[in-house]
Parts: C-alpha cells; structure tokens; sequence
C-alpha cells in the first residue's frame, strides 16, 4: 500500500539539527496490522506523521498507492488524506464544543456527500464502535476509553482504508485499553490497514509485525508467530 | 505584596507583548481622545477668567419666534432701545453697557492711507465692567466722548509704538477720535476674541455717542437693527442672578416692544459671560461643545470596552495559573486585586502614553484654531487619576471576576474555556464597539454628501468669477459710483459691473411688512428685500421669467427718498404670495408698503415689472424667501465685478489701478464672492472633518480590538482548527470558520446602529433646505464599509493561522 524508500526527516533549527528519520525504507502491505516500536525520541511520531502526510520528508521517496506524495502540495495532500487515512491520538483530540455525533461527522462534513447520507453514515460506525447511545453527549461528560472510541469511529467513518494510531492505548486503564485494541482488531480482520505506535509490547502483539525504530533507524522487524 | 503584584502586572505583559500593545495602545488612544474633549469643553465654558467681574457680567440675546424663519433660532444681542429703559426700569442693575462693532477707515491724522478697523463703539461703563490691562491711561478712558482705545498691536501697526495717547485717527477722513488709552492685546481666552473661524483682530474701543454722532443713529429708537456679535452686558449686584435678569429684562421688553416686533422675537434669554462663547452653535441649533464631550466620551467607551474584551478573553487562557495559585492558597479576594492591580497598571501606563499625546496635539491646536487650551497639571491631576482609576477598574473588573470565580480543579483543566455566557458577553462588546463606530461613520458619510449638495447648489452663482469691491456706500465712494462702473467695465477682463445692498451667501435678513390692498394690515405678510442696480441680474447671471430689468433711465424705476410709486423685481415665490398669478400675469400689479404702526411715512405703491425665478440667495441651509428687488441707489453697500477670460491676474490689476484712481484715499477692500461662501461653509465643513476625526479613531479602535480578539480566539482554537485540517478542511473553509464567529455580532451592530444613524441624520438634515435624498443608501454604504472592514481584520488572520502546517497546531499543547 504504501513505500517509504531512502527517507529522511531533519528538523533544523537556528543551532540545532535533528535527524528523526536517517535514511528509512519501510514498505506496507494492504490489509496489513503494523506495530511501530522503539525508546522516546526515536522518531516514532515522526514515522506515522510522515505517513500520515502530516509531515514532509526532507529527503527520499513515499509512495502511496504507487504515486510518490513527497514533492505534493498541502492541498492535494489533504485530499488523499480526506479520503484514505483515518488518525487516532493519544490523547483523543475530539473538539469539546461539539457533541459525540457532531465529532464524528465532522469528519465527513469536507467530504461532497449529503447531510442526510453523512448522518446514516455516522450512525452506523457509532454503533459499531458501540457510542450510539452517547451521541448526543460532549466529549467532556464521557470517560477515557468511550472517547477513544469515538475517535476510532470518527477515523473509519469516511470508508478510510489506512488507519494510523499514535499511542491509542497510553491514556487508557488496562480494560479500556483492551477494548480499543479489540476493536482495531477487528477493523484490521474487515480489511482495515492499521499502523500503530505504541510502549505496549502486549498491545502490540495484537499487531502481525512490529518494526523498531532506534534514533531514527530501523532496527529489527519481528513477525509474530501465526 | 502590592509590588509583587506590580512586578507581575509588567511581567504578564511582557509575556503577551502583542495584547498588552493592544490593550495600552487602545486605552491611551481612547483617554487620549477624552481627555481633550474634556478640556476643549471646559476651555470654552471657562473663558474671561481675567476679568474679575466676570461672574456678574451677563449678556442677553433674543430669541426668534416660530415664524421668524431666519435660519437661526436666536441670535446673540438684543435691539439698542433696550439699554436705556433697563437702566431706567432695573435701577438694581449696576451698569449696561451696549456695543455696536461697525468697520471704518482709520488713518492718522492728515495722512491720505490708513487701514480699515472693526471698532467697537460702545457705553462708557465699558471700562467699568471690564478691567482691562492697560499699557498707557486707564479706566477712565471713555469719559471723553471723542476717544479711542487701541490694543497695543493696532498702535503698533499706526505708529510703530504704544505710548500714543494724545493722537489723533480720523474715521473715514472725516471724523477724529483722540487716543485716550493703549490696552495689553486681549487675550486668546476672552470671548472678545471668539471668532468662530478666521483670525483674531484685536479690539478698538470707541464711544457709543460718537457713533450717533456719524451716522446720525438713533439707538435709543432702534427696534428694528440687529446685529450678531453686538453684545449688550449687565453688570448685576452679586446677590441678584440670572433668573432674575431674566424675569426683568423680558418684562420691559414686553412693556415697550412694538407689537410686531413682540411677534419676531417673543423673548429674549440671559446668558452668564461665560456661556457667550457656546453661543453661536446654540443660534444655528447644534450643541456642538456638548456633542464633542458626547463624542470623546463614546471613544473612550470603545477603547475600555476593547479591553474588557480582550482581557476577558485572555483571562480565560490563565485559568491555569489561576488554579495553581488556588491550590497554593490564594483567596478569590487577592486573586481579584492582583488582576485589578494589572488593569489598573495597564491604565496607568495607558494614561501616561494620553497625557504625553496632549502634550503635543494641544500646541497644534492652539495653533489651529487659535484657542489657548492648556493642560494645566496641578488642575487637571485630580481628574487624571480618577479618571485612571475608573478606567482601570471599569474595564478590569469583570474579567478579574470571571477567572477568580471558578473552583481551582475547573481552572487547572480549563474547563471554562468555553463558556457560552462568555461567549456572549463579548459578543455583544463587540456589538456595541461596532454599533458606537458604524453609526458615527454613517454621520460622517451624511454630512459629506450634504456638504457637498451645498457646494453645487451655490454654483448657481459663478461665485469664483465675481470680485466684490465691499464699503462703497461711504459718502465720497458713493458720489463716484458711475465714474467707477464705466471705468471699471472698459478693462477687458470685466464683462459686468454691479453695485447691490448684499450679495449672495451674506447671512443678512432685510424684509418689511406689505400687502396687496393699500392699508390692508391685517392681510400683510413679511416680504424680503435687496436693493440692487440695473446690472445686477446680468452680473449674476439671473434670467428674468417675465417682464424687463429695472433701469436708471425710467424714474419709477429708481426708488428716490420720497418715492410713492416705486417699479419692482419679484421673485416666484413673492408673487405667489401676494396672489398675483403667474409670472406673465403679474406684470403691471402692484402691492403697497405697510408702515410701522408710529412711522408717519407714506403708504408706497410697488408696481411688478420683472420677476425671477426662486434662487436661494443666502445660500447654504436658508429657506427660500418671498423677495423684492429694488433699485435704490442709497444703499447699495458692495460692488459685484464679473471677470472672465485668461488674464485673471492682470485683470485684477488693472481693476486695482482704476480704484486707486477714482478713490485714492480709500484702500481698496476686495475679495472674490467664493470667499464669503466660504466664510459660512467651513462651519459645516469643520464639523464634518472633526466628526470624521471621531469617527475614524473610534472605527480604527473597534477594528484593532477585533484584531486582538481574533488572534487570541483563533489561538484558542489552534488545536481544533488543527484537527480539522487532518480531517481534510480547505484553507478557505477554515477561514470562513473564523471570519463567522465575529460576523455574527458586527452583524447585530448593524441593526442597532443603522436606524439610530438614520435618526441622527434626519435631525442633521432638518437644518437644510435643500437635503440629499439618498440618505437610506448612505447608511446602508456605511455599514458595508464597517462589516467589509471587519473582515478583512478578521480573515487576514485567518488565513495566516489556516495555512499553517496541521501538525504545529497539533503539537501546541
């Protein structure tokens, strides 16, 4: 699904240079589940921003769906964005002005569908993440796994076919934790692709492969027995 | 404690160098702006304060009744006739003195040039009421009925020195007055030197007796003369007041005036010397010192409204230290001074920045319009400091309430971030800066078109190619007044010459009373008059709808002394007046005078020969009157010289020389017709210019406040605007995000300011005769233009925070 080949990533400031990414060349399959491991600082977030087109790399070639992105412009970026790649943050990122349904919509209102199709459509992933009942409720009023989940519903509503998690599970109990990873799961089991950063080496076992990152570099790639 | 609270004041604003500008820079503009206001105000109801009787010096004006139709409600001075009957009637009183200012050519004694000079002839108890400060003799001055009184600068430009008393000037090379004393110039704050535009002339002073003497007046009979600026003073005993003047004066001028006259001017009204100066704007209608009190105000308003804004948007982002300092141990009562210590300290800051702008703006001014507005600190700290404090207290106080009030665990999750009652309440400040600013900019937009419909209907006139020639009915002038129209029009550059009583756009008001049947006075209606020669329709370009112009050659056509059957000019409206049908069928009727009720003259026949179409002859915001034109060689008071063609200069002198011929001892007095135009017109002007002044800051202030509250809010909304972005929004859907927020209330400003606007400016428009008509479409212009504004504020900024990179704003935190 997607390549990076040769890339880097350097922030530069007045005194200081960085190299997040030295030279990386990872490469993921459609339908994949990929967990992204490594210490503080070693460039994960970079990684998934990166990927998440978030980002522009300084050097090299990111291929996605076989076009190479990293010469794009903001605006052609936002449109694969908009319809190919769903985010999920540590620390959720919903907007506390807007109630449960409207988060989740908010998602598909830069898309050209319906107000009437762009509500059936929330309705149906709210279900299935289990939120419907809470709809009508402020990210504030709910508790730290049932936001999580409306963030992963309002990541797939638009029919997004990547899925890009950064630490979903670090502001979580272990329960609700779980939960999330279960319900990843079986985004992932429909077809989903999922790359996911996490400190959890028991969350990451939910993913088929892990990749390690060290300063910038990947390190070891580790399938997980069937 | 407090320093502490201080030194965190300053560090706060240094951390938020932006705001804080805002916030200072708001402020000072604000105080600046009503500080000035304030002393302007108190300037000109403070004036005179070197007389040491001032506060028992009143003066009296009389006030026109419904009907006048003069244009002004009232005027400053009161009919001559009144002075010697107070003084007789209200012994009480302990002087009354009459002034009487008539222009003369002044010239030392045997010398063949001189210059000309207002000189106000007026009671000898004139030295008595006023002391002034004399340079050489003293209050003695007017004893003498044959003396003068110079200010030193006059003496100077006579003599060339000040100890002149024992000389000689000569009015009008006929009469001599003797210099009995030389006065210290007056200075720039005494109402003697309030013109309302145009240079300060210092004073002469002469004797009221010399004046009957010259012109063989009667100023005890006058109940008919009235001149603005002529002042009659009452000096009162100091346990008598103004409701008693009042009371007196009206009784005997109801006592003794003449019944029409009653009509005219139903009464008349007292005034403390302090208030003579406010005097004129009350005349044309307009509260025009109370209006710039009013207007300062409303910026400072804007300016502290701008704050609170701001600051309670700001406060709102330090919930947290808020919190943090609760856990510490804070009480919500030092959490409250500590943010009120920072208002205060912005306030104080603020006013230093305003006192340091007076400091500069009040010279220029002075300079302007040559006032002598002070800032007298000792004065003026009292109201300085209360004035800070208010302000300080006023704008801080409710945000400080707002972010002490919430529990600390609120604050430290900032949980009131989005409050929607805050989100109201700033919302409507919004509103009401925007309300403040768009319907003064309205105002200005209205007086701008209106001045300018007065500008093209005066075109009427080719007022620029009319030279006036002004004082020609001085005896020796008048007596070569042919001599000089056929020398005058053998220049080439003239094409006509004229000699009239008044020109067009003089403010002066001649009419008597006629009817249509002889002796007919209770049909008698009040007809307008100007006396003109027989190149006066010509010269002015006036086409005649019916009939001929009026001419020396044919006798009924030139009104003599004891003229019964007299020819005439009418305009439309008088003929309609007088039901005389229409322009055609009007010529060869006639109307006949009605004299006053003790005035033995005969009953005068005027026949219609000619009649002009209804042109607004005063000009400017004047009712078009019923008017007769006469031809009456006595009273023709200025020369009208059309010129035209390429060599303008030289025209004019060759029209110099020909004066300086015919009348070599009499300066030639010229100006051209644009000019006293001009002369009325800048009131209307200067008004619109200070009004724009005004409304410029007070936009200007509305617009930076919104600026400032834009960037916060958007601050505020990094993160969501963030999020959006990821979600896939465009540049432009996220400014109109931002951009709607605040259109909401500037929208609401535009419901409260545009019928208020619409009110204001009818009331405005009441004054002219001749109004715009599209003052619905102006209004709406104005508010386009303030809503235009705000966005463009608002989506500068918007595009600059939705174009930066999503993951900044996502990082932020």
């Amino acid at each position: 699904m997607l390549n990076l080949n040769n890339l880097s990533k350097i922030y530069r400031t007045e005194d200081v240079e960085t190299v997040a990414l030295n030279a990386v060349n990872i490469g993921i399959e459609q339908g994949e589940f990929v967990a992204v491991m490594g210490p503080s600082g070693c460039g994960k977030s970079t990684l998934l921003n990166v990927v998440g087109m978030l980002d522009r790399p300084s050097d090299g070639e990111y291929l996605f769906l076989g076009e190479d992105v990293a010469g794009y412009s903001e605006r052609k970026l936002s449109a694969i964005r908009k319809h190919n790649i769903g985010f999920i943050f540590q620390n959720f990122n919903l907007i506390d002005e807007l109630s449960v349904r409207e988060n989740i919509e908010l998602a598909l209102l830069y898309h050209d569908i319906s107000a009437k199709e762009r509500k059936a459509r929330a309705e149906e992933v709210m279900d299935k993440v289990g939120i419907a009942h809470r709809g009508k409720h402020r990210p504030s009023q709910l508790s730290g796994g049932q936001q999580q989940r409306v963030a992963v519903a309002r990541a797939v509503v638009g029919g997004q076919g990547l899925i890009l998690a950064d630490e979903p599970t670090g502001n979580l109990d272990s329960v609700h934790g779980q939960e999330v990873m279960e319900m990843l799961q079986g985004l992932n089991e429909e077809g989903t692709t999922i790359v996911m950063v996490t400190h959890s080496s028991s969350h990451a076992d939910y993913a088929r492969r892990t990749i390690n990152l060290f300063d910038g570099h990947v390190v070891t790639q580790s399938l997980r027995a069937a | 404690m407090f320093s502490n609270y201080i030194k965190l004041a300053l560090r706060n604003m240094l951390k938020n160098r932006l705001y804080a500008a805002i916030n200072i820079i708001g402020l000072a503009i604000g105080l600046a702006v009503f500080l000035f206001g304030s002393i302007l105000v108190d300037y000109e109801r403070n004036h005179d304060s070197m007389y040491s009787k001032r506060d028992r010096i009143f003066t009296a004006g009389s006030v026109f009744g419904p009907d006048a139709d003069i244009g002004v409600q009232e005027t400053d001075s009161i009919y001559t006739s009144l002075a010697p009957l107070l003084e007789n009637e209200v012994p009480d009183i302990e002087a009354v003195v009459r002034t009487v200012s008539i222009e003369f050519l002044l010239s030392v004694e045997g010398e063949n040039d001189g210059y000309y000079q207002s000189i106000t002839f007026a009671d000898e108890e004139l030295t008595q009421v006023f002391d002034f400060e004399y340079l050489h003799g003293d209050a003695r001055a007017l004893d003498d009925p044959s003396s003068i009184i110079l200010s030193e600068s006059i003496a100077q430009k006579f003599f060339g020195r000040t100890d002149v008393v024992g000389e000689v000037l000569t009015l009008d090379h006929k009469d001599d007055l003797r210099v009995a004393a030389v006065l210290r110039d007056i200075p720039a704050d005494s109402h003697f030197n309030s013109n309302l535009f145009g240079d300060r002339e210092p004073r002469v002073f002469a004797h009221l007796m010399t004046l009957e003497t010259i012109r063989d007046y009667d100023l005890a009979e006058n109940w008919g003369n009235l001149s603005m600026g002529d002042l009659t003073y009452m000096l009162l005993p100091a346990d008598r007041d103004r409701q008693w003047l009042s009371e007196q004066i009206n009784a005997v001028y109801q006592r003794h005036a003449p019944k029409d006259q009653l009509e005219f001017i139903p009464r008349l009204k007292v005034r403390p010397l302090v208030e003579s100066n406010t005097m004129i704007w009350e005349a044309i209608g307009i509260p025009a010192i109370d209006t710039i009190w009013l207007l300062g105000f409303m910026v400072l308003v804007i300016a502290c409204v701008n704050y609170t804004n701001l600051a309670t948007a700001q406060s709102l982002g330090r919930a947290r230290e808020v919190g943090l300092r609760k856990t510490f141990g804070a009480g919500q009562g030092q959490l409250l001074v500590q943010f009120l210590v920072e208002s205060l300290t912005t306030a104080v800051l603020a006013m230093l920045i305003a006192v340091a702008c007076l400091e500069m703006v009040i010279p220029a001014f002075n300079q302007w319009a040559d006032k002598a507005l002070t800032l007298n600190y000792l004065d003026v700290a009292p109201f300085l400091l209360l004035t800070t404090v208010a302000v300080g207290i006023t704008a801080g106080a409710y945000p400080a309430y707002l972010i002490t009030r919430s529990s600390p665990i609120d604050s430290l999750k900032n949980a009131m971030l989005k409050g929607g009652r805050g989100i109201l309440f700033r919302s409507i400040m919004i509103g009401t800066q925007f309300a403040i600013s768009i319907f003064m900019l309205a105002s200005v937009l209205v007086m701008y078109f209106q001045n300018q419909q007065v500008e093209k209907s005066s075109n009427i006139f080719p007022k620029s190619n009319i030279l006036l020639l002004e004082r020609v009915n001085v005896d020796d002038i008048k007596a070569r007044h042919v001599t000089l129209r056929q020398q005058l029009k053998a220049i080439p550059g003239v094409s006509e010459v004229t000699y009239s009583s008044q020109v067009p756009f003089e403010q002066s008001n001649s009419a008597g009373m006629v009817s249509r049947k002889k002796g007919d006075e209770a049909g008698s209606i009040l007809l307008g008059y100007m006396n003109i020669d027989e190149g006066f329709l010509d010269t002015y370009d006036i086409a005649l709808r019916s009939g001929r112009s009026l001419t020396r050659d044919i006798t009924n056509d030139v009104r003599g002394e004891d003229a019964e059957q007299v020819n005439v000019i009418l305009n439309q409206l008088a003929i309609e007046t007088l039901g005389m049908g229409d322009a055609q069928e009007a010529l060869g009727q006639s109307y006949f005078s009605v004299p006053d009720e003790d005035d033995e003259d005969p009953i005068v026949q005027f026949t219609v020969v000619g009649t002009i179409p209804d042109l607004n002859i005063k000009g400017l915001h004047n009712k078009i009157k019923p008017m007769v034109f006469i031809l009456n060689p006595n009273f023709l008071r200025t020369a009208s010289i059309r010129v035209e063609g390429e060599n303008l200069s030289d025209t004019l002198a060759e029209i110099e020389q020909v004066w300086k011929q015919v009348n070599p001892e009499y300066p030639i007095q010229q100006k051209f017709l644009d000019e006293v135009f001009g002369e009325v017109y800048i009131i209307f002007k200067t008004m619109n210019n200070v009004l724009a002044g005004f409304a410029f800051v007070a936009l200007s202030l509305a617009l930076i406040g919104l600026f400032g509250l834009a960037a916060f809010m958007a601050e505020q909304r990094t993160r969501e605007i963030g999020i959006r972005k990821v979600l896939g929004a465009r540049v432009d859907q996220i400014v109109r995000l931002l951009v709607w927020q605040f259109s909401i209330p500037v929208l609401w400003s535009l419901l409260v300011a545009m019928p208020l606007a619409f009110a204001a400016s009818g009331q405005y428009l009441n004054f002219f005769d001749d109004r715009i008509t599209m003052l619905p479409l102006i209004i709406i212009l104005a508010s386009v233009m303030g809503l235009v504004a705000a966005w463009l504020i608002v989506a500068g900024h918007a595009v600059k925070i939705a174009t930066a990179s999503p993951i900044q704003s996502l990082r932020y935190e």
